[in-house]
């Protein structure tokens, strides 16, 4: 046995390995991540949501992923085939590749990139890419309002998201995620969400744009435009859509926990798991992503003059200024800081 | 700026409409029964009479335009509210097949759409209107008005010609 | 915010909407082009079976056109063939989110043919089922509002309310929805005896809860605010020139109310205000909407108080027979004006029947105001002009 597990942590089987977790960790979430919208909603909806299908319908997700397999596929006709398959396909696969940085335990993290917050800056991007494809390949007007909406959004929100992540790679010195994990190590006055709290809003809402949720939910928005660049998909490939909608929702989750909450470090030195922190990162990371259900089914939506005065006008200022703050600070104070 | 509306008590203004009016046009019939006003008057001045209502009594709210199909004839109404308490209630007599009237809706806008719909069911046509269409049944390859007292109701007559 | 602060904002915030329609020869020179976008009759938002035909520059309304007829099933047509009782089942299903009311213009209109005296008890229940129906469709088309702006929980919460008045209603006429209750002089059946503690107990929660459940989560919330104020504008001249009536006309400051201008049944007996508000945008018409919802509740407990002892149902023959003549009945629908006018020619069956129903007249808005806001503004406008299928359809 031990043999076995020193074969294969050599490269490439470890990566290998490791990716195939990771890769169904992200599908498995995102089944998961659909029963718990639906559960929550209810429960803020004072209803109860799917009980049926299991002990207090806990196999739903099963029941959804069954069906969605066996439902058609369709396309409109006049849509270009390619780009409309390809456009899933291109949404999915950024949010999976980027949870090969993202740090579960001491050690245990699929690629230790030295530039693991470069490596998520930019493949995010790509999701954006897909948006377009998928509501200017659908060749529907409706659709293509909502990559138009897509497109606005999604790249002004991304410059927020950018900058609040900067202050946090200036107080750890390192774009390494492993490194800035180890930096908020010692109790959680140490993590950098309290020097960092303006950053840390910045990055919240920002990320609740980029994963396209309401208040931001313009690109899909249900109720004018009915799915917006998602409306002509059915079947497998929403599926596809929507996995990758809740993938990234854990993403920046799990990136918002890594960044600003000491990623899998226990808040006090005397509930320290050694190898098992992962259960640290992995609260953290439900909270988030529990905040912002709980935002989805609260609030309303914003218009899209708003959201990009907000995101241009507000986000932006306030990240920027921070994150001078934070260089003085680090100039000024080394010792203190980093 | 602001609209303003008569006093609430409609003591006395009954009767002043219909003096405003008598003095103004040829009525064939009028009359005043608690606060509603009744004028019989030909449909050539119908509008002339709306726009007294409007400008001189400042009579704000035309409520509804009713057709009726006598078989021979088409009566309109036209009912006018001045929003405190007195309506005043125009009716005139369309003789004909082919029932022609001027349009209201230079003097009261929202008759735009009752006129449209009194097109759409009897085949009034209203001379001027900006927009003669049908609102409610299909626009092309239907030359019925439902509501005429000719038109019988059998699947067979309202599918003609679509099918 | 002070109401002037609230109202001088709204001022500024619509005056943008005319600035951005791009001048068409502009738009011409550099070879932009409008999308012509169907909001089709299948849509979410729609109010019911609508079809809007936006020309929009962007995201920008340049030019709407309202296709309706997709729910029209000819009622005045049919109510020339049934007899005078069997038409008030027909009327239920005009407005169908308003259905005491409907039923109440259309009884109104043939009791003014007959010139019968209906049983002061009559009346009063007339009113307080009126009333309930009131609060019924005022707390969906709140919820509406709010569901299509993006916020899914207020229109559950604005259902749950509406569930219990629907049980009050199935205890009173056996039906949730279509009720037939109301009868040509006066009511079908009086009040079970239990039944008006039960709606004192439902209205006196009601209003303890109204700020928590309700208010609390819509009125101060930015995004709401950011998404109503300033929306959809119009004057007073305007409201009154299109002829839109209700709480849409409300909004804007001209106080007009059917129950207070042209009395009927037993609203003479009862106190209430009229609400109005200056702003004239969507924010003030869920404003409106709010306060008569309080309104409701006041009159529901006057009239619970001072309900009167006797019969439900005047001198009226079975066989209604009115002489030849017209009978004209208005009332205050949640939506504004609805009025009846019957025509009869002495025999069974009405002659012509006609409804002018709120919704119908009031959706002449869409082509005035659209102009110049956002596609998601069109959606918001539709929430406060809250129009019903069945109404502009009949």
């Amino acid at each position: 046995m031990g043999t076995v597990i020193e074969y294969l942590n050599q490269e490439p089987w470890r990566f290998l390995v490791s990716f195939a977790a990771v890769l169904f960790l992200t599908l498995n979430l995102a089944a998961i991540l659909t029963m718990s919208e639906r559960k929550v909603a209810a429960y803020i909806q004072g209803r109860y949501g799917p009980n049926r299908v299991g002990p207090r319908g806990l196999l739903q997700p099963l029941a959804d992923v069954f069906k969605l397999f066996t439902k058609e596929n369709l396309s409109p006709s006049r849509a270009d085939r390619w780009v409309f398959l390809a456009a899933p396909i291109a949404m999915f696969i950024p949010a999976a590749a980027i949870w090969l940085v993202v740090p579960f335990a001491p050690g245990a993290v699929v690629a230790d990139l030295n530039i693991a917050l470069l490596f998520f800056i930019s493949i995010t991007s790509i999701g954006a890419l897909g948006v377009i494809m998928a509501g200017y390949g659908s060749r529907s007007n409706f659709a293509l309002l909502g990559a138009l909406r897509g497109a606005g959004q999604l790249i002004s929100y991304e410059v927020p998201l950018i900058l609040s992540m900067l202050g946090v790679a200036v107080l750890a010195g390192s774009l390494s995620l492993v490194d800035i994990v180890a930096a908020q190590d010692g109790g959680f006055w140490n993590w950098y969400f309290l020097p960092q709290f303006p950053m840390l809003i910045a990055f919240y809402v920002a990320g609740i744009a980029e994963i396209k949720r309401i208040p931001f939910d313009l690109p899909e928005g249900e109720s004018e435009i009915v799915g917006g660049f998602m409306v002509e998909y059915s079947g497998m490939t929403w599926a596809l859509i929507q996995a990758s909608e809740f993938a990234l929702m854990g993403l920046i989750s799990a990136i918002g926990a890594t960044l600003f909450f000491g990623g899998w470090q226990p808040p006090f030195e005397f509930l320290d798991f050694g190898n098992f922190n992962w259960i640290w990162f992995g609260l953290k990371a439900a909270l988030i992503m529990f905040s912002f259900l709980w935002i989805r089914w609260t609030l309303p939506r914003l218009r899209m003059d708003q959201l990009m005065d907000f995101g241009w006008k507000i986000l932006v200022p306030l990240t920027i200024f921070w994150l001078f703050i934070t260089a003085g600070a680090v100039l000024a104070f080394p010792s203190v800081f980093g | 700026m602001g609209v303003t509306l008569p006093q609430s008590d409609p003591q006395g203004r009954p009767e002043h409409y219909l003096e405003g009016f008598r003095n103004r046009h040829g009525l064939e019939e009028s009359g005043v029964e608690g606060n509603v006003v009744t004028l019989v008057v030909n449909p050539n001045i119908v509008p002339a009479v709306l726009a007294t209502a409007r400008e001189c009594l400042q009579i704000m709210h035309l409520s509804y335009i009713t057709v009726v199909d006598r078989v021979g004839s088409f009566e309109l109404t036209y009912e006018l509210l001045d929003l405190r308490g007195v309506s005043v209630r125009v009716k005139t007599a369309i003789e004909g097949e082919e029932p022609v009237i001027d349009t209201v809706t230079g003097i009261y806008p929202t008759a735009n759409w009752h006129e449209r719909e009194a097109y759409d069911m009897f085949g009034v046509a209203f001379k001027g209107h900006p927009d003669m269409r049908r609102v409610y049944m299909w626009q092309d390859h239907f030359d019925h008005h439902p509501l005429l007292k000719s038109f019988e109701i059998s699947t067979k007559r309202t599918f003609e010609g679509l099918r | 915010m002070l109401e002037q602060e609230r109202v001088a904002e709204s001022a500024a915030l619509s005056g943008r909407a005319t600035e951005r329609l791009t001048n068409p020869y502009l738009r011409n020179e550099f070879g932009l082009e409008t999308i012509d976008l169907n909001v089709g009759p299948q849509h979410p938002a729609m109010h019911g079976l609508l079809r809007l035909i936006l020309e929009l520059d962007g995201e920008t309304v340049v030019r709407c056109d309202t296709v309706m007829g997709y729910l029209h099933r000819c009622q005045e047509k049919i109510a020339e063939n049934r007899m005078y009782p069997a038409v008030i089942p027909l009327t239920d299903r005009l407005d169908y989110f308003a259905n005491m009311h409907m039923e109440h213009g259309y009884c109104l209109a043939v009791e003014d043919m007959l010139d019968v005296e209906i049983p002061p008890r009559a009346d009063a229940i007339r009113v307080l089922m009126c009333e309930l129906m009131r609060l019924a469709s005022h707390l969906p088309s709140t919820g509406f509002l709010m569901l299509e702006l993006g916020a899914f929980t207020p229109i559950l919460y604005a259902f749950r309310e509406r569930e219990r008045i629907q049980n009050i209603f199935e205890a009173v006429t056996g039906a949730r929805m279509m009720f037939h209750y109301l009868r040509i002089g006066g009511v079908k059946a009086d009040l079970p005896a239990d039944i008006p503690e039960r709606i004192w107990e439902y209205v006196e929660s009601l209003e303890a809860n109204l700020q928590r459940d309700f208010v609390d989560l819509i009125e101060g919330n930015e995004i709401f605010v950011a998404r109503t104020r300033g929306v959809g504008r119009m004057s007073q001249e305007k409201a009154v020139e299109i002829g839109v009536t209700g709480p849409a006309l409300r909004c804007t400051g001209v106080d007009f109310d059917i129950r207070r201008d042209y009395p009927y049944s037993w609203y003479p007996n009862v106190e209430f205000d009229v609400i109005t508000d200056t702003g004239g945008d969507v924010e003030a018409g869920y404003r409106v909407r709010i306060g008569e919802i309080k309104q409701s509740i006041r009159i529901v407990k006057q009239v619970l108080e001072k309900l009167p002892e006797g019969e439900v149902m005047g001198d009226v023959s079975r066989r209604i027979r009115p002489p030849e003549g017209e009978g004209f009945g208005r009332v205050e629908s949640p939506r504004g004006e609805f009025a009846v006018h019957v025509v009869s020619d002495g025999s069974d069956v009405p002659y012509r029947v006609h409804y002018r129903d709120p919704s119908f007249v009031n959706m002449q808005l869409l082509q005035e105001i659209l102009p110049g806001h956002y596609l998601p503004d069109v959606i918001a406008i539709m929430g406060l002009i809250d129009p019903v299928s069945g109404g502009w359809d009949k």
